[in-house]
């Protein structure tokens, strides 16, 4: 295990603080007891939840390697000294095939489209069957989750050698694995919101969910690897150095797609409403009567306005605090975002309650496992990145 | 391959050769004060010749009525529209290059920016021509498209979304135009005091506005640099955004699909870059640009050309399955009679030309070949046309009722005037490469190698 960290005058890896296992290992056993409890309690709501669960940690994973491969493939360098980060959460994966099981053995509670007596009652599901049945769904996200992880681990496992042997060619190699990447991405991620979101509603459709899904995933995912990454440097951990400028590109980007995901669910709202189509419309009546109206505009807050106006201004970008505030609310809000699609199949008014908290606990106790472990494991810093320099050096 | 002795570790340089400055200045004047060249006068000979047909075609279309057009029922939509889109797309290009690239810190957009964002405010131009014309008597169309309150009681339709595109175009060009006059301020003040003609000197005082250079003056700049490339980025993005709505908030098959404003935005950076790719080949070949937009600065156009050629290509693919999926006839129908109906040949120019033909810039040699990179971005230019006219005219072409579905067939007065607004285009540009330093003089000397204080060590860096 030593050996895979070397210290040079940049950086020297640190003893990873115990606490972030602590409170892991805290809320996993929180939210593990949470959810043995739902499933007992009701299996229909647990599974539902379980569900949301299941999406938010396979986009905080895919979103991961999105950034990887976008880091190597516009040749950012602001990132570069932070890249472990993201690589850690990658790791995710195998907590995301467990996640999945239990939806994966109960398609009939969740999906109206795997029954097949609904099929052949439903002029509307037939025409989709060619898409929307078990064997091709299984097979679909089956090739999709293993593609992630094979871009994730060919990427990550170069740049962990590169640690070692300094070597530039490993740098070529991952920038074309991450321009491959970034096109199987597109596709990948928007068959995935359809098939486990928009597919809920077997009857809905609109041609920008995968835009929308894609928005959502991005930011959650940079949500998370920007609060470890302004955690951590706040400790310490990195390198000597950071500056307000670092901390500027992070606020940034999450202001730019936090504007994104915006923009894209607004286009999708408005020109539903606007056109009042009944084919369409229905799916945000649902979400707007029998009490989902506070869930709606709610989450326009948490989604938008409130993180919207939290970093707007530039010094709020540079504030550490302010961006772990943000942070978090932009996950809180991912969450949220994910409740607001999914719960409308379970109840006509929304419900919240433990079964509601059980995986959100879960969730982030896992994260904060994979990221100390990983941590305590690997150096924090690419040392042998032939960028880092540069990236040590930004300035805005 | 050379490319082993790639370096990530050091930046490219944006510009090459370290120029000093007085030969930055020189290199970047010189076409100015010179007298026009003779290749000059040709140019100006055939985008007049053009802007004369257009002259001509609007003319007609005055005198006899917007009945010369081939617009018929259903399609009541012809190459107004169509022209229009396409003249907004172009226009996207400029301003993103100047104002989005600048808040990314993408030091490369630095050759480039001035003449991209020329490039905007003319084909905003061409662009207002086509939806002022389509009117059909524009002498009255303040009353359409402009609310005052007056005593004719004719008030504008605030629900529509063409209302909108009245405001958001007119905003654009007005940010857009501003934001090129501040960048402008400094390198009119550079002419100024290197002009030895009497009255150049007092044109470029009046226009560099007591510039002097001043480290306060540097100061104000930067900050009002900041400022409007901050103002100007959404706009960027929600002017086409606004145009798609023009078709999406309707609920004609083949308009009305969620993903229009991503997918019309992605389209419209596309085809500008497309053209901004041409007349940046041109003009760096004739005023030996070479240092300063690198072959790398070329490479880069070409792949978000690439990117958001294939963003559009998703798009076309996303709305093809959901047609589909959507179990909704009339939906799936449009969509098969683009592809295979009587207008499949101007589908399949769209299609190739966005989505086949861009897929060569994978490849490194076509990228930083000019004379692929050229002939690519025209293609991309046909192919964002079509895009526009397969959208307009095949949803409108096959209407609800098959007894009332129709064909457009353009008339020469609907070719005549587009010929004229690429006319107006080209002109206009040329008149800006004349008078008007083609690339930001000040912001090409920050941008040298060397030009900035190393970080190592000095420890003097800003905020």
């Amino acid at each position: 295990m030593s050996e895979s960290h070397t210290s040079t005058e940049l950086y020297t890896k640190q003893p990873f603080p115990s606490g972030y296992a602590k409170v892991g290992w805290g809320l996993t056993a929180v939210g593990l007891a949470l959810v043995v409890v739902s499933y007992i309690l009701n299996t229909e709501r647990a599974l539902f939840n379980n569900l949301i669960g299941f999406i938010f940690l396979a986009s905080i994973a895919a979103g991961a390697v999105f950034y990887l491969a976008l880091e190597y493939a516009v040749g950012a360098v602001w990132s570069t000294p932070f890249r472990r980060v993201t690589e850690f959460l990658g790791y995710l994966f195998p907590f995301v095939i467990i996640f999945s099981i239990p939806v994966l053995l109960n398609m009939h509670t969740l999906f109206h489209w795997s029954h097949s007596d609904a099929v052949a009652a439903d002029k509307l599901l037939q025409v989709k069957a060619p898409y929307l049945n078990t064997e091709f769904f299984y097979i679909r996200n089956a090739v999709i989750v293993a593609v992630w992880i094979i871009f994730f681990y060919a990427m990550s496992r170069n740049s962990l050698i590169q640690d070692l042997t300094k070597d530039q060619r490993i740098t070529k190699t991952n920038i074309k694995l991450g321009v491959a990447f970034i096109p199987i991405f597109a596709i990948s991620i928007s068959l995935f919101g359809i098939d486990w979101l928009m597919s809920l509603e077997p009857h809905w459709f609109s041609t920008i969910f995968g835009v929308y899904f894609f928005s959502g995933t991005v930011l959650g995912s940079l949500a998370v690897i920007t609060y470890f990454v302004v955690d951590f440097a706040e400790k310490g951990l990195f390198f000597k150095g950071i500056r307000k400028d670092h901390y500027y590109t992070f606020g940034a980007l999450l202001f730019g797609f936090i504007s994104f995901w915006a923009y894209i669910a607004f286009s999708q709202f408005m020109l539903i409403w606007y056109a009042n189509l009944p084919e369409e419309n229905f799916w945000f009546i649902e979400r707007w009567e029998n009490g989902w109206k506070i869930v709606s505009i709610a989450m326009t807050l948490v989604h938008f306005w409130i993180p919207y106006f939290m970093l707007v201004a530039r010094p709020s970008k540079m504030s550490p605090k302010n961006l772990k505030l943000s942070a978090v609310i932009i996950v809180l809000a991912h969450f949220l975002d994910l409740y607001w699609i999914v719960m409308p199949m379970y109840n006509s008014s929304p419900v919240f309650g433990f079964y509601e908290a059980a995986f959100p606990i879960l969730s982030i106790g896992i994260i904060l496992l994979v990221i100390s472990r990983r941590a305590r494991k690997y150096n924090l810093v690419p040392i042998g990145d032939p960028k880092l320099q540069r990236g040590i050096d930004f300035r805005l | 391959m050379s490319s082993t002795a790639l370096d990530y570790s050091k930046e490219i340089p944006v510009i090459e050769g370290r120029p000093s400055a007085a030969s930055i200045d020189e290199l970047i004047i010189r076409p100015i004060d010179e007298f026009p060249t003779k290749r000059w006068y040709i140019g100006l000979s055939i985008t007049g010749t053009m802007l004369l047909i257009g002259a001509v075609s609007l003319g007609w279309l005055l005198w006899k009525g917007v009945g010369v057009w081939g617009i018929n029922q259903p399609v009541e939509w012809g190459f107004d529209v169509v022209n229009f889109v396409f003249w907004v797309g172009i226009g996207h290009a400029g301003t993103l290059i100047s104002a989005i690239l600048f808040l990314l810190r993408q030091k490369w957009r630095t050759g480039i920016a001035r003449f991209a964002e020329a490039m905007t405010l003319f084909a905003v131009l061409c662009a207002v021509m086509f939806v002022l014309f389509h009117t059909g008597r524009p002498w009255l169309a303040a009353f359409w498209l402009i609310p005052y309150p007056e005593q004719h009681g004719v008030w504008v339709n605030f629900i529509s979304p063409l209302e909108w595109d009245v405001f958001a175009v007119s905003t654009y060009f007005i940010v857009s135009f501003v934001f090129w006059f501040i960048g402008l301020i400094p390198d009119f003040a550079t002419m100024r005091d290197r002009t030895t003609s009497k009255v150049k000197k007092t044109i470029y005082q009046i226009f560099s506005l007591g510039w002097r250079f001043s480290n306060r003056h540097w100061h104000h700049y930067e900050r009002a640099y900041l400022i409007m490339a901050g103002f100007a980025t959404p706009l960027v993005l929600s002017v086409h955004t606004i145009v798609s709505f023009d078709f999406a908030v309707s609920i004609i098959p083949g308009w009305h699909t969620t993903i229009f404003p991503p997918y019309f935005v992605a389209g419209a950076i596309f085809s500008g870059f497309a053209m901004v790719q041409n007349v940046l080949i041109i003009t760096r070949k004739m005023f030996k640009f070479e240092h300063l937009i690198t072959l790398d600065t070329i490479e880069k156009m070409n792949k978000i050309i690439l990117l958001t050629g294939s963003m559009v290509g998703y798009a076309y693919m996303m709305e093809f399955f959901i047609a589909w999926y959507s179990g909704n006839p009339t939906e799936l129908f449009v969509f098969v009679n683009r592809a295979f109906g009587p207008y499949a040949w101007a589908y399949w120019i769209m299609f190739s030309c966005n989505v086949f033909f861009p897929q060569l810039f994978w490849s490194k040699k076509i990228r930083t070949n000019l004379l692929f990179s050229f002939i690519l971005a025209i293609t991309v230019n046909i192919g964002m046309w079509f895009e526009r006219f397969v959208i307009v005219v095949t949803s409108l072409s096959r209407d609800f009722l098959p007894s009332s579905w129709g064909m457009f067939i353009p008339t020469i007065w609907d070719i005549g005037l587009l010929i004229g607004s690429f006319g107006l285009f080209f002109t206009l540009i040329l008149i800006f490469l004349k008078f008007l330093p083609a690339i930001a003089i000040a912001e090409s000397k920050a941008v040298v190698p060397g030009a900035q204080p190393s970080h190592h060590g000095n420890g003097g860096h800003h905020e």
